[in-house]
């Protein structure tokens, strides 16, 4: 494993030396980021016109008060045109983890494309974790996925929409160091 | 901490603004109308204070009929997915006059209204579906407007020195308060306490101990001292206590502001950063979402009964002996609808200047008839909500949720 971590990063190296794999990593990262900013409702076509910010008061206080698993409160909006964007430092640190495992998985992928002597499928496979995460969000109660689809929660149910964000950013992980190891960086 | 927010132009560096001050809650006087605490479902309120818990708010002198005991209802209760006050209530609101409200509400928007003595105020849904609780005062007396989306229920109550906060969890999908003094759950609803985070052991059992089918209700007089005890086995004499409750308004801003031109409307400027222009859940004008009359509720309510849509809204009302619902579709059509609760018989009139109704105890039986002027009680006409009867606490519901705390439930039109 250690030695597949090693490898990993080496390849990693190689993608922040490329600029077509930096490329496809940053515009796939920024696709996730947006659209799981959507999806979990800190993203919303909601403004109301102009520009403008609000801050709450004591903002460093409120960053850290939570709302639920993994979710903590907003201190911020910003609304741009037709845009509103609700900015709770956690979750959008938490967002860009995502993003960014997205965006390597993807840049991996594309490294095993043009390499022919490795095998980049797994990452294919791998992005399907990123999946779940998008039904992370939760409404004020219960998940909004839940609500939109009209299928009733149980205890359960609620507990393992929890463990979807973790769940998402540990299969990513994975993903990563399962491609990136078999990607030859000197053929990079 | 006076937590507020700043609005301001874009600027590129993002810093905290301490704005200062508190708004200034004018008693505009719009009326001598009251629609709110004469809709009172208790009397008397008696002050209680458990030993070294703080001071609860105030409680009815009696207690409210309940589907089960309190301690079923706390194993029925299920998370929500957030956490303790992950719903934040809103403890400091500003208000401002209906001037002032500009394109912020559009007139079929739905508001929650209140008057007492002249004071009108309004509180939006929009906001209110983020918040559940708003701890607010009307007329010098401390209130709770709290309101359910997942049950369709805007209650108000009387919180005393303390305040109501959102503990998170649900029973039968309705919203649990719980009071920041005693932390006592208390289920909107039911208005009535239930064993909460101190209770012994946790919930089990996935029935919750749901009623049976011919939905047999209890009338929880005191809180068995048996079954209600806190985590060092002492007698909790608030459990199945009833708080004071009186009448929220569910409304449209048009409907509100020409009834009470002067009131008063609850801001955005919550202290909290929220979408206010973005209901998680659906819509209501039109009715979308989670609001769809034929949806299903989040969770697999206590009881269940299809007579109904799921989401049609009954006027419901419910006292210490049992509980009365009529269809509100079916009152807007015809006025007066006449029923029973527990062999009494109620009434329950439309007023079509709000588009709300009330229930009346019609003890008597006199002849209560709608009349282009108003409604008829006897020989005399009166105005929908000031019959010469005696009112009885009553708000709109989700059928599913009304039903699925009240099996027993009668219900009309």
């Amino acid at each position: 494993m250690a030695e597949s971590i090693r490898r990993t990063l080496r390849t990693l190296r190689i993608v922040a030396s490329r600029w077509d794999a930096r490329a496809i990593l940053t515009l796939t990262g920024l696709a996730y980021l947006i659209g799981y900013s959507f999806a979990v409702g800190d993203l919303a076509l909601t403004g109301r016109g102009g520009i403008s910010l609000l801050v709450v008061d004591a903002p460093l206080d409120r960053a850290f008060q939570s709302t639920g698993y993994l979710s903590f409160e907003p201190i911020a909006a910003v609304e741009a045109g037709p845009l509103t964007y609700l900015f709770s430092p956690i979750d959008a640190g938490l967002a860009l983890v995502l993003a960014a495992l997205v965006g390597i998985n993807v840049a991996l992928t594309y490294l095993g494309l043009v390499q022919p002597r490795a095998c980049g499928m797994e990452s294919s496979v791998g992005l399907l974790a990123a999946v779940p995460a998008l039904f992370s969000g939760a409404a004020c109660c219960g998940p909004v996925v839940l609500i939109a689809i009209g299928v009733q929660a149980t205890g359960a149910v609620i507990a393992g929409f929890q463990l979807l964000l973790p769940i998402a950013v540990g299969l990513l992980a994975l993903s990563v160091v399962l491609v990136g190891r078999r990607i030859d960086p000197t053929l990079a | 901490m006076n937590d507020r927010v700043t609005r301001r132009g874009f600027v590129a560096t993002v810093g905290a603004i301490a704005i200062a001050g508190c708004s200034g809650v004018t008693g505009d006087r719009s009326s001598d109308r009251s629609t709110a605490m004469d809709d009172s479902a208790t009397s008397a309120a008696t002050t209680s204070t458990a030993s070294g818990e703080g001071s609860l708010p105030p409680l009815a002198d009696r207690s409210l009929v309940l589907p089960m005991e309190p301690p079923q209802l706390r194993e029925a209760a299920v998370s929500g997915g957030v956490s303790k006050d992950g719903i934040p209530a809103i403890d400091q609101p500003r208000f401002e006059a209906a001037g002032q409200v500009g394109g912020r509400l559009a007139p079929g928007d739905v508001v929650f209204g209140i008057a007492r003595n002249g004071v009108a105020k309004a509180y939006p849904q929009s906001i209110l579906v983020h918040h559940e609780v708003c701890n607010d005062t009307l007329d010098g007396t401390p209130i709770g407007v709290t309101y359910c989306p997942l049950t369709g229920t805007a209650v108000g109550f009387e919180r005393g020195e303390t305040t109501f906060g959102v503990s998170g969890r649900l029973v039968n999908d309705n919203l649990i308060m719980y009071d920041r003094a005693t932390e006592h759950w208390w289920p909107q609803v039911l208005a009535t306490a239930i064993p909460g985070w101190n209770a012994d052991g946790d919930a089990s059992g996935t029935d919750g101990g749901r009623t049976n089918g011919a939905g047999s209700v209890q009338s929880n007089t005191s809180g068995s001292a048996t079954s209600n005890t806190s985590r060092d086995g002492t007698p909790n004499a608030t459990i199945g206590r009833s708080l004071r409750e009186f009448r929220v308004v569910w409304t449209t801003w048009q409907r509100w502001r020409d009834q009470f031109p002067d009131t008063r409307v609850l801001t955005e400027d919550t202290g909290y950063i929220r979408d206010y222009g973005q209901d998680p859940y659906g819509s209501y004008s039109p009715p979308s979402g989670y609001y769809e009359p034929e949806s299903e509720p989040l969770f697999p309510p206590l009881d269940t009964d299809d007579r109904y849509p799921t989401k049609a809204v009954v006027v419901g009302a419910r006292t210490t002996d049992g509980a009365i619902a009529f269809h509100k579709r079916s009152l807007r059509r015809e006025g007066v609808i006449t029923g029973s609760l527990d062999g009494t018989p109620h009434v329950g009139v439309h007023d079509d200047r709000l588009d709300t109704a009330y229930v009346y105890r019609n003890a008597d039986g006199a002849s209560v008839t709608t009349t282009p002027d108003g409604v008829r009680v006897a020989d005399t006409v009166h105005p929908p909500d000031e019959l010469p009867l005696e009112r009885v606490h009553a708000f709109d519901a989700m059928w599913f949720a009304w039903h699925g705390f009240y099996p027993a439930t009668s219900v009309y039109g």
